[in-house]
């Protein structure tokens, strides 16, 4: 009986070898990489053994004998069949003892986790109704991290937008889009500091370009919640169990004079640059994702903005909450963000003293949207075809300091229609068509056609 | 010499673990998306024998648990399926990670396996 089993495991692994060497048709750096391999295992389970730098023929004997040397310390038979029970008191166990790894991957073999550099990009044409259309390289975006220990990790996005910069021109512009440590202590505690993303929405954590339908990001999270948003900051992150996460930071605070009625408080981000902690700023998330599929969250932000151009100083408040749900092959998502201004008042007579121009910033900004999507082909194909429509309500006006009056033109709403092409999980072809409009009569905004291409490796 | 060949093959392939054809106690399926894995928290009981099969919701993922020496990728939606089997020895927490980069969350996309 054990003779057979013997037998018909030789069998097996001289089929498998043969199968091995004619379905990879090996190069001699593949042959030298693996020669490479086997003698780090042998290393394993003999440390004084050393590799040197002789042919590789001598190489092989070198570990033939080193082979033959481990055997017969362990006093096995080199004959015997069972070589793993022989070899297996030589390794320390470990507390979780692999048994096997299969399926579609590719194993790393390497011990330390360096990561290698990723990143992504998108290119857009766009065609307002009655212009000309635009094509626009919108995002290079590079990314690299690195892993000191299990512990410490480090990790950077760095941006050329518009595809070109040139010096005091407003064409593109190379931005540190985040850049921090990350100190991971415990599950639930984990301290993170450097140029971080604020915790606020879907979008601004989730901004690779194959991770949302639509050419540009949703208006309302680029204009109540102003992504991408990064700040200069320190805190805490972690998981409580259970499904929910949460993230808090202490960070750089807005920049009022940046406020406007057009793009909400887009830009009063400081992104990192000569931040001012005079008033630091507080956001947070926490997140719950313990059911398949669905992830829901609220996020908070609060803060004394200043800045060096205006005197003024107004706290600036947001709360928001998200959803994303995928059922079958349907997805929702869907975001509503409430922004509040004190002093706005202030504000809009101090920068109009300062620039002739008032700003006309509203005490509080609304805005929120639902995108239904569905997806085309079955889930178990490799590409994917999603339709989606997303209807967006933004107000940057929702409410006045006394005094000011709100412009129906700031009150506005998209409808979007699209569809995202994967042809790879990681590259999308996307079109839409935006409808446009305002509560007003005075200006008729335009509608729009996008095309775009996205991809993240 | 063949003997010796062999344990050459075997070493190169990993499988000087043990029990290859060890049928597992319990099979856990795992999702892995930007930037969670859930569950995130997995409890076993000590000494039994668990399958985690792991597939991605979007793009490459990597599934690594110092604890048990394995690093391994999971394939982007569509394309696969990661099956990883193990024995749970000792008791104690275990942490497992993302090891592909996969977006601005990704230090953080951990879970833990707490063997009782």
């Amino acid at each position: 009986m054990v003779n057979t089993l013997a037998k018909a495991l030789v069998k097996a692994i001289g089929s498998a070898v043969v199968f091995a060497s004619l379905s990879h048709a090996q190069t001699e750096a593949d042959r030298d990489r693996r020669l490479a391999e086997l003698e780090r295992k042998v290393r394993i389970l003999d440390p004084s053994f050393k590799a040197d730098e002789a042919a590789f023929d001598d190489r092989l004997a070198a570990l033939e004998k080193r082979i033959d040397e481990v055997l017969a310390r362990s006093g096995s038979p080199a004959a015997s069949t069972t070589v793993s029970a022989s070899a297996q008191p030589l390794l320390p166990k470990a507390p979780l003892e692999a048994i096997s790894v299969t399926g579609d991957y590719q194993q790393s073999l390497e011990g330390e986790t360096r990561l290698p550099v990723s990143g992504y990009m998108d290119a857009h044409f766009n065609k307002a109704e009655g212009e000309p259309g635009r094509g626009d390289f919108h995002r290079f975006v590079l990314l690299f991290g690195h892993s000191f220990s299990d512990r410490i990790k480090f990790w950077s996005e760095l941006e050329l937008e518009h595809a070109l910069v040139e010096g005091g021109e407003e064409k593109g512009e190379v931005a540190l889009e985040q850049a921090y440590l990350d100190f991971l202590v415990k599950p639930w505690l984990n301290f993170r500091a450097g140029l971080v993303l604020s915790p606020m929405g879907i979008v601004n954590e989730r901004h690779e370009p194959p991770s949302f339908n639509g050419v540009e990001r949703p208006v309302v999270e680029t204009i109540i919640i102003p992504s991408t948003w990064r700040e200069m900051g320190a805190g805490i992150t972690g998981d409580l169990g259970r499904g929910f996460r949460y993230r808090t930071f202490l960070m750089s605070a807005l920049d009022p004079s940046g406020f406007d009625a057009e793009f909400g408080i887009q830009n009063g981000r400081t992104g990192g640059f000569e931040s001012s902690f005079r008033n630091p700023a507080y956001a947070g998330r926490l997140e719950y994702a313990g059911v398949r599929r669905l992830t829901v969250g609220i996020s908070g932000y609060t803060g004394v903005s200043s800045g060096d151009i205006v005197a003024v100083t107004p706290r600036t408040s947001i709360v928001s909450f998200d959803g994303r749900y995928s059922f079958k092959r349907i997805d929702l998502r869907g975001l509503f963000a409430n922004t509040w201004i004190s002093k706005s008042g202030e504000l809009n007579l101090a920068m109009e003293r300062l620039t002739g121009l008032n700003p006309n910033v509203g005490s509080q900004m609304r805005g929120y949207y639902a995108e239904p999507a569905v997806h085309v082909f079955p889930r178990r194909w490799r590409n994917d075809l999603i339709l989606f429509t997303r209807y967006e309500k933004y107000n940057t006006q929702q409410q006045m300091a006394p005094g000011f009056v709100p412009l129906p033109e700031f009150n506005r709403s998209s409808l979007f229609a699209g569809v995202t092409f994967k042809p790879n999980a990681d590259v999308a072809l996307k079109f839409d068509y935006v409808f446009n409009r305002n509560a007003g009569s005075a200006i008729r905004p335009l509608n729009g056609l996008n095309l775009g291409l996205g991809w993240w490796f | 010499m063949f003997s010796r060949m062999l344990l050459l093959v075997m070493v190169a392939l990993g499988m000087g673990a043990q029990q290859p054809t060890a049928k597992p106690d319990k099979v856990i399926s795992i999702s892995a998306e930007r930037f969670a894995f859930s569950p995130s928290r997995i409890k076993l009981k000590q000494g039994s024998v668990v399958e985690f099969v792991i597939t991605s919701e979007d793009t490459d993922h990597g599934f690594r648990i110092p604890g048990a020496g394995i690093d391994a990728a999971v394939p982007q939606q569509g394309k696969g399926e990661l099956r990883i089997r193990f024995v749970a020895r000792e008791k104690g927490k275990f942490p497992f990670e993302c090891s592909r980069a996969c977006g601005a969350g990704h230090n953080l996309m951990r879970g833990l396996i707490v063997v009782e």
